[in-house]
């Protein structure tokens, strides 16, 4: 029992056990990193505010979006006509941290609106793009090869096994992200929502259902998956180590 | 455990590895059409193939993956690669065995280092000098 862990959903698994010796990927990371700080190609400082923005995003952002688009039907209108431009409003600017958004983000997002007869979901077949600047990083489950064969093909399948089972007569859309342009779902404010403020429904508004592969409703303030438990160090201890060029300045 | 118990373990493994090892594939005369297809389809366009439904899990982020992401970044930040290349050439042109079996994190720090590497900003000597330099620092065999 001691080697295992709750899942929250009645299951568990063993957790990893903590690898000791610095793995092969880790090496490289640093070796790449250092290297690259050596040879001037960027500097740690350029790193560090990189790693400062990488840190400060989440999906906290995506929930306040879609709050404010509940109960402001202008500012709903602006987010299904130019999501990027409506996300400054409740600051987050896509042009963060470089001045021309992340290398890898586009700066180019449309919101999927769901009805009452269509369900949008997204996902990227060829790799993981997602809206980080809004939504954080993906999940690990967004990324496996699993659910980008599936998704595509057995939309209503997959959506089950998470839980969210939908009536034949509502049409399941799957979008597939890419490089250039992300995606994300604004889904129905739920019944039973009336007169809640934008906090409160933000807090029912989970990465999960701005993916689309669950429902907002009362009382689900969470999304709850099986974690897998890191096997090396998950806080960072210090930043980039200063090389020896550096200290010669 | 052997030298040679070692090498002959590491040859299972990378015999393992093999593509599709339940149909002849080496040796080949010729290749037909449908195969030819299969072979140049690349591997990380994965929509719509089969697969078995699991458990969908979260992960927690270690340290170096995120260090990895904020790393290629930055070499893009710094024009060093754009994100057609660092995704399509180096993250997914890795062949299956490679694109399926490195983590995902794995597979963007390879990509970096190999991309320092052919563009000439550093030297394959450099990158095998500084790893060794690495691994003494923290200990590793």
């Amino acid at each position: 029992m001691s080697n295992a862990h709750s899942h929250g959903d009645g299951s568990e698994h063993p957790a990893a056990p903590m690898v000791e010796e610095i793995t092969d990927f880790e090496v490289l990371e640093i070796a790449v990193r250092e290297l690259a700080i050596e040879h001037g190609l960027f500097t740690a400082d350029d790193h560090r505010r990189f790693t400062e923005w990488a840190e400060s995003i989440g999906p906290a952002a995506g929930s306040r979006l879609v709050a404010k688009a509940w109960t402001d039907p202008a500012f709903k209108a602006r987010v299904l006509e130019d999501a990027v431009a409506a996300c400054k409003e409740i600051g987050i600017d896509w042009a963060e941290p470089t001045g021309f958004g992340t290398p890898s983000d586009y700066m180019n997002l449309r919101v999927l609106e769901d009805t009452p007869t269509l369900h949008h979901v997204i996902v990227c077949t060829l790799c993981s793009c997602y809206p980080r600047p809004l939504l954080g990083m993906s999940p690990e489950w967004y990324r496996t090869t699993n659910y980008r064969r599936r998704l595509v093909r057995w939309p209503r399948q997959v959506l089950a096994e998470f839980g969210l089972i939908l009536p034949p007569e509502v049409e399941v859309r799957v979008e597939d992200s890419n490089q250039k342009c992300r995606f994300m779902v604004l889904p129905m404010r739920p019944a039973g929502t009336e007169n809640w403020t934008e906090e409160q429904l933000a807090e029912i508004v989970t990465r999960d259902c701005m993916i689309g592969v669950a429902l907002p409703r009362p009382g689900r303030t969470a999304d709850i998956h099986p974690v897998q438990k890191a096997r090396r160090p998950v806080k960072r201890t210090s930043h980039p180590p200063e090389t020896a060029h550096e200290r010669k300045k | 455990m052997s030298a040679r118990k070692d090498v002959l373990k590491q040859q299972d493994i990378i015999g393992s590895l093999q593509p599709a090892i339940h149909v002849p594939q080496n040796w080949n005369y010729e290749v037909e059409p449908d195969l030819y297809k299969a072979y140049m389809h690349p591997p990380h366009d994965v929509g719509g193939q089969f697969d078995v439904p699991v458990r969908y899990e979260e992960k927690e982020e270690e340290q170096w993956e995120l260090d990895t992401y904020v790393t290629c970044e930055v070499l893009g930040w710094r024009g060093l690669w754009n994100s057609e290349e660092r995704r399509r050439r180096a993250d997914n042109d890795l062949g299956y065995t490679l694109y399926l079996g490195i983590p995902y994190y794995g597979r963007w720090i390879l990509a970096a280092a190999r991309m320092l590497v052919d563009k000439g900003h550093i030297s394959l000597v450099e990158l095998i000098e500084k790893i060794a330099e690495v691994k003494a620092r923290h200990g590793k065999k």
